[in-house]
């Protein structure tokens, strides 16, 4: 019996394949799946995911969004999401600057703008946790 | 048959006419990779999500939130998607006939001015109209979602729906009508389109479990759905509308070549007609002196 895991973000489908196993981290902490697993819909919260597939685990980091599990199916509904050997830590480190300088000025900025910032440096912080983990 | 001088003035004209619809023709071509892209790359999402939605339906009460609450239907309200500008060949001409098929008393609002001008012309119920700039900027959407779902909570309308161009590809935009709210609603929608597409839905029976909880998740979830599936319809409404005003220059800038062709023959006729003409007569008149 095996998983099928799809994660997809607004820009495009990021993973899709059969696997063994996944963890994946909610707003309740982290939450393994295996084949048999009850139906269930849960928030995620940006962190990393991981995917093990024929003893071989990979690491994605996410942003915050949804999964649901039903059947043998596992779906996460993520703002973004990025497998770990495309994260570029420069640029991300960039990325994070930049929407931390623009949070600066948070008086100007409307609630909605402020929420889209706050999801980019998570996801950011996300992205050096999974790069950086083995260091 | 016309002068020469006539048939020239005409020429000139067609020209200027070409030249517009084939600078119009690249700009909306430049756009509509842009904005297909943007319409494409969100589907999977947008799809994935109602998915979600419809096998969620069976495991949540109607209670849990005011989105899945059904109500008797007394006033429909409907977010009319158009284009601000026109020439763009039958694709608005298309979604007001949707319109023109509700009977059923409805309140409407628009995105787009050709949408707004329309609905007010033919003298129905228009709420609000709302401008989304070309790269459909979130913002500018959420402006009109937050306004229509106001008005639904508030019970104004008993519905959500938004009519708009389905983008299918460069040639082919179906005019659409897709409900929002209420959710129970998407899920019979979503039923009956995965029957016809012959796909077998295998609900899973056990019961659902939600973390934290229900009322958690489907308060961060049901609004969240409602944003981006609008969202994706607007961003599919404008890459219709650049595929069909790409599609409606080149139609217009072949015709203009095509015309050109027939009214050089036609001058060139003309010409010819007069050299033969004048060559006579200088004939006829050396005839007549020696």
């Amino acid at each position: 019996m095996a998983l099928t895991l799809e994660i997809v973000t607004p820009e495009a489908r990021v993973y899709s394949d059969t696997i063994d196993t996944v963890v994946i981290p909610t707003v309740e902490g982290e939450i393994g799946i295996l084949p048999g697993h009850i139906p269930l819909l849960t928030q995620v919260e940006s962190g990393e995911l991981r995917v093990t597939k024929g003893g071989a685990v990979h690491h994605l980091a996410v942003g915050k969004g949804f999964a649901e599990v039903q059947g043998d199916k596992v779906s996460v509904l993520a703002e973004s999401a990025i497998e770990e050997e495309k994260i570029d830590e420069s640029a991300v480190e960039k990325a994070m600057e930049r929407a931390e300088e623009a949070l600066r000025g948070k008086e100007s900025l409307d609630p909605a703008e402020i929420e889209r910032l706050e999801g980019v440096v998570r996801f950011a912080v996300a992205q050096l946790g999974v790069k950086r983990r083995r260091r | 048959m016309a002068s020469t001088r006539d048939i020239r003035r005409r020429i000139k004209s067609v020209k200027n006419t070409r030249q517009i619809t084939k600078a119009m023709e690249l700009v909306a071509a430049s756009k509509m990779k842009k904005a297909q892209q943007a319409a494409l790359a969100g589907r999977p999402y947008a799809q994935l999500m109602a998915s979600m939605l419809a096998a969620l339906a069976p495991h949540v009460e109607e209670s849990m939130h005011p989105f899945l609450a059904k109500r008797e239907v007394k006033v429909r309200g409907i977010l009319l998607v158009t284009t601000d500008k026109g020439l763009c060949g039958p694709l608005n001409a298309n979604l007001f006939k949707l319109v023109a098929d509700v009977k059923t008393p409805a309140k409407f609002a628009a995105i787009g001015r050709k949408g707004a001008q329309f609905l007010a012309r033919t003298k129905r119920d228009l709420m609000a109209d709302f401008q989304v700039h070309d790269r459909v900027p979130f913002p500018e959407v959420k402006v009109a979602i937050e306004f229509m779902v106001k008005q639904y909570l508030e019970g104004v309308i008993d519905t959500v729906e938004v009519i708009y161009a389905r983008f299918k590809n460069t040639l082919v935009q179906e005019p659409s009508v897709r409900p929002i709210l209420p959710l129970t609603s998407v899920a019979e929608f979503i039923a009956h389109a995965s029957t016809e597409a012959g796909a077998t839905a295998k609900p899973d029976a056990r019961e659902m479990l939600f973390e934290p909880s229900a009322q958690q998740v489907l308060e961060s979830l049901l609004p969240f759905y409602v944003n981006r599936t609008i969202y994706q319809h607007v961003l599919s409404g404008k890459a219709s509308e650049h595929s069909a005003r790409m599609v409606a220059m080149k139609t217009a800038k072949d015709n203009a070549s095509k015309l050109l062709g027939d009214l050089t023959l036609e001058y060139n006729k003309a010409r010819q007609a007069g050299i033969t003409q004048e060559i006579l007569e200088i004939a006829a008149a050396q005839y007549a002196s020696s």
